[in-house]
């Protein structure tokens, strides 16, 4: 990496002819506030070229600009050193550039063929009827090389998040893609999955195909790209050779500063304050049994579709268990009843933000108030002062940002929401707190104010229960790891034996 | 759009009669319509019509009161009008037949609730969609009240209840202070007491409205049991002007009730709704239909200046709400 991180322009010799894809001098404000300034990229034909920075850095309107979802107001696109004019996704696709989006997105209902066709049907008999058996071939064959285990015509939803990602892929192949842009691509695979997609970014590459790869782990940066271009505040700041330079080096380039790693620092008592025994529902989730004490943070690890996120929601009491019981400080709480569960003193983070976390019109404080309005009620009457005062006391110590409680939730940034929602539970008195996922979708820097969180609210008591897809964030937060394989608690962890190697052996131990 | 007194609002809270720019909007375009009708008739912007506007809304704004609550919360209550049919003809019945009237008018109230209560149960708890329950409804109800009479009004209501209907106070009739104070009660409701925040969180996000604790069914429930009880109240305020309880009245009621809460700035998605709005839709429908008739424009004409206006006003809303 450059140590001359002041000039924007990157220092090292590129030659043109080579490059697949230029971006020249991409600016791009909204009323005022320029979100991107004089930002270059460039990608040779078959590379495997990494996008990091902060949220907020750029690098979703950079993408949005590249696949025609937004205009520059300034610079240039070239392609094989001809210039191209993409204003509208339509242009971007026809000109060989393919987006992969963080959140898929597809049509439920119809097939995996259909999804793939969506917007240019095969068609026969002039234009009148879609041909869904030639469709359905012609997937077929473009899966067979990604994944000859997904069947064309079933619907979408049925798949994983894994083979849809696997979908897009084959969309993009199937255009003749010369760039496909990976937004995010793992926010919700398994590491085997990871592993999986790596070898496929590999092999496309070696056909050509250029990769521009946004992530903000930087173990998958390193893994899979060659080089990388690191943005903040809507500036270039390097172009990163990533065999030159290390994980701690692009961290502080993008954050302009060295993040500390904390270690960790165990509050837990041996107070058990939540006892769940045999819980089951279908094939999801079989016989789970743990114990979670008071200022305990117990993390639970295992691949996607192990039957962590049923779990946490049986003992929520969100879903209706086929058998088994909760018992929150000794007495046993209804199945089945979120509202019992709350009243004991439980919370969940939910792993879907906006689907199940948020009601996106309402303001911060009506968001945190939701579970609690009860208690900020006098003879039947809200007293929102009282909502504001506690909410503003929270989040200010949580450093929401913007400090506005009287906004609209859905304004906020994804690391924002979820420290309202930790709020929420915060302002609900729970001592019991289940985080799904709480930093999916959430930068660096956010992420690290989460961690120290949960390790503040582990040292004032509460006892907590983080399930995670992240291994270095189980390894940074849990005094206890559980894995879970196949809807079934398949081994305990603690201290040392906390690492990647033993929770990714438990993790595919059959359960 | 609100940035810069937002903070102050929610700081403040208490009892503030917090008026939203949508409601600004609404109050606008009410503005416009009197405009041009006191310029087009000298008779609109006179103080014995626009007590007439108001008496000729209030069947309205008593019904769109409950239809925004039901909105609100994501559902739809298309049964409104034949619940107060059958409302008006058990209540009228019972008057006719010597029951005291206190008894009648609760059971109009007990009527539009029970009605409200089976609504909301097939909602909440058979998980059917509000618009296809209350379809059913707007059936079923309606053959109750024809069954009930045999399909004939029920005449000879006593003058004492006549009375307490076509009496005033201080010049205001009195359908227009029963619908104010009731308007004031539905405001308090979703304003200022947990079920309103409930209901605008269960129409907003009903599964992130339910993982918080919401008690959703009863939510849902509520909104239809009030406005069924909404619906009874208009049935008695229309039987007591007429003197008569037809089986058939209120066709058409919910159509006019979604109208006023949609142009009041109520979303038929959910989670969106003002009862200051809905008020003042009920008012933009009604001075329009007055101001029409003064100028002696003919009904058709007047259903074509109505649907121009629901359009209209959901094409600015739309339009706003995307720069805002």
């Amino acid at each position: 990496m450059t140590a001359n991180t002041n000039n924007p322009v990157n220092s090292e010799t590129v030659d043109a002819s080579v490059d697949r894809l230029r971006l020249d001098g991409i600016s791009k404000s909204f009323s005022g506030h320029v979100a991107l300034d004089r930002v270059d990229l460039h990608v040779r034909a078959g590379e495997v070229h990494g996008l990091v920075g902060e949220n907020g850095a750029g690098k979703s309107t950079l993408l949005n600009i590249l696949s025609g979802v937004l205009a520059a107001d300034s610079g240039s696109i070239t392609i094989d050193g001809s210039p191209v004019n993409i204003n509208s996704p339509l242009q971007a696709r026809a000109s060989g550039i393919a987006m992969i989006h963080q959140e898929l997105q597809h049509v439920p209902e119809l097939s995996v063929a259909q999804n793939m066709f969506l917007g240019r049907s095969v068609t026969r008999m002039g234009g009148t009827i879609v041909n869904r058996k030639h469709q359905e071939r012609i997937a077929l064959e473009v899966l067979a090389t990604l994944d000859p285990d997904i069947d064309p015509s079933v619907p979408i939803r049925t798949l994983k998040v894994a083979q849809r990602q696997l979908i897009e892929i084959g969309r993009a192949l199937m255009e003749d893609a010369k760039v496909i842009a990976m937004d995010e691509p793992t926010s919700s695979l398994t590491p085997a999955e990871f592993l999986r997609l790596a070898r496929l970014i590999e092999e496309l590459s070696s056909q050509g195909v250029s990769i521009i790869y946004v992530s903000h782990k930087m173990n998958e940066i390193f893994d899979v790209c060659s080089r990388a271009t690191i943005l903040r505040d809507g500036r270039n700041i390097t172009v990163a050779q990533l065999a030159q330079t290390n994980a701690a080096g692009i961290t502080a380039s993008m954050v302009g500063r060295d993040l500390v790693e904390a270690s960790h620092v165990s509050h837990a008592s041996t107070v058990p304050v939540l006892k769940v025994s045999n819980l089951s529902r279908g094939k999801h989730v079989k016989n789970a049994s743990l114990t979670l004490h008071k200022g305990e943070v117990l993390g639970i690890a295992g691949l996607v579709g192990a039957g962590r996120t049923e779990l946490l929601r049986l003992i929520a009491g969100i879903d209706r268990p086929d058998g088994g019981s909760v018992q929150m400080h000794g007495n046993k709480i209804a199945s089945n009843d979120p509202r019992a569960a709350i009243r004991a003193g439980m919370g969940l983070l939910p792993e879907e933000r906006k689907r199940d976390g948020i009601i996106r019109e309402r303001p911060v404080t009506s968001n945190v108030a939701l579970p609690s309005f009860r208690f900020f009620s006098r003879w039947g009457l809200i007293n929102r002062k009282k909502i504001a005062d506690t909410s503003l006391q929270i989040l200010r110590e949580m450093n929401l940002r913007p400090l506005d409680i009287a906004k609209p939730i859905g304004t906020f940034s994804g690391g924002n929401q979820q420290k309202v929602i930790i709020g929420r539970w915060l302002a609900a008195s729970a001592d019991i707190m289940l985080f799904d996922e709480p930093t999916r979708g959430i930068d660096v820097g956010a992420k690290a104010e989460i961690y120290s969180l949960v390790e503040k609210l582990a040292a004032d008591g509460k006892a907590i229960i983080v399930v995670s897809s992240e291994m270095s964030e189980l390894m940074r937060l849990a005094d206890r790891v559980l894995v879970m394989s196949e809807g079934s608690i398949t081994g305990e962890l603690q201290g040392d034996r906390i690492n990647e190697s033993a929770m990714l052996e438990l993790a595919i131990a059959n359960g | 759009m609100k940035k810069e007194e937002a903070p102050a609002q929610a700081v403040k809270g208490g009892l503030k009669f917090a008026v939203g720019m949508r409601d600004l909007g609404t109050l606008f375009g009410l503005t416009i319509i009197f405009v041009v009708f006191s310029w087009l008739s000298p008779v609109f912007l006179t103080a014995p019509n626009l007590i007439n506007i108001l008496q000729q809304s209030s069947i309205n704004a008593c019904i769109a009161l409950g239809m925004t609550l039901v909105i609100v919360s994501g559902g739809i209550d298309l049964s409104v009008g034949p619940i107060a049919a059958l409302a008006a003809v058990v209540s009228a019945s019972l008057m006719v037949s010597g029951v005291p009237i206190p008894l009648a008018i609760m059971a109009a109230l007990g009527v539009g609730a029970l009605c409200g209560l089976f609504n909301g149960m097939l909602v909440a708890y058979a998980g059917l969609q509000p618009f296809i329950v209350t379809l059913g409804g707007l059936s079923l109800y309606r053959a109750l009240a024809l069954i009930y009479t045999d399909g004939n009004p029920v005449f000879g209501i006593p003058s004492e209840f006549r009375a307490l209907t076509n009496g005033d106070l201080m010049g205001i009739p009195t359908p227009v202070i029963i619908v104010a104070v009731i308007a004031l009660l539905c405001w308090i409701v979703l304003n200022k007491t947990p079920l309103g925040e409930y209901l605008m969180a269960v129409g907003g996000n009903q599964e992130a409205a339910r993982i918080a604790g919401v008690p959703v069914a009863l939510t849902k429930i509520s909104s239809f049991v009030i406005s069924g009880v909404l619906a009874g109240i208009a049935a008695l305020i229309l039987v007591g002007r007429l003197g008569a309880a037809e089986p058939t009245l209120g066709t058409l009621w919910e159509l006019d009730a979604i109208a006023a809460a949609a142009i009041g700035g109520a979303s038929l998605m959910g989670g969106k709704g003002s009862i200051v709005g809905t008020i003042l839709g009920a008012i933009i429908l009604g001075s329009l239909r007055n101001g029409l008739t003064l100028m002696n424009v003919q009904a058709f004409y007047q259903l074509l200046a109505t649907g121009i206006i629901i359009i209209a006003a959901m094409l600015i809303d739309s339009a706003t709400r995307k720069t805002g």
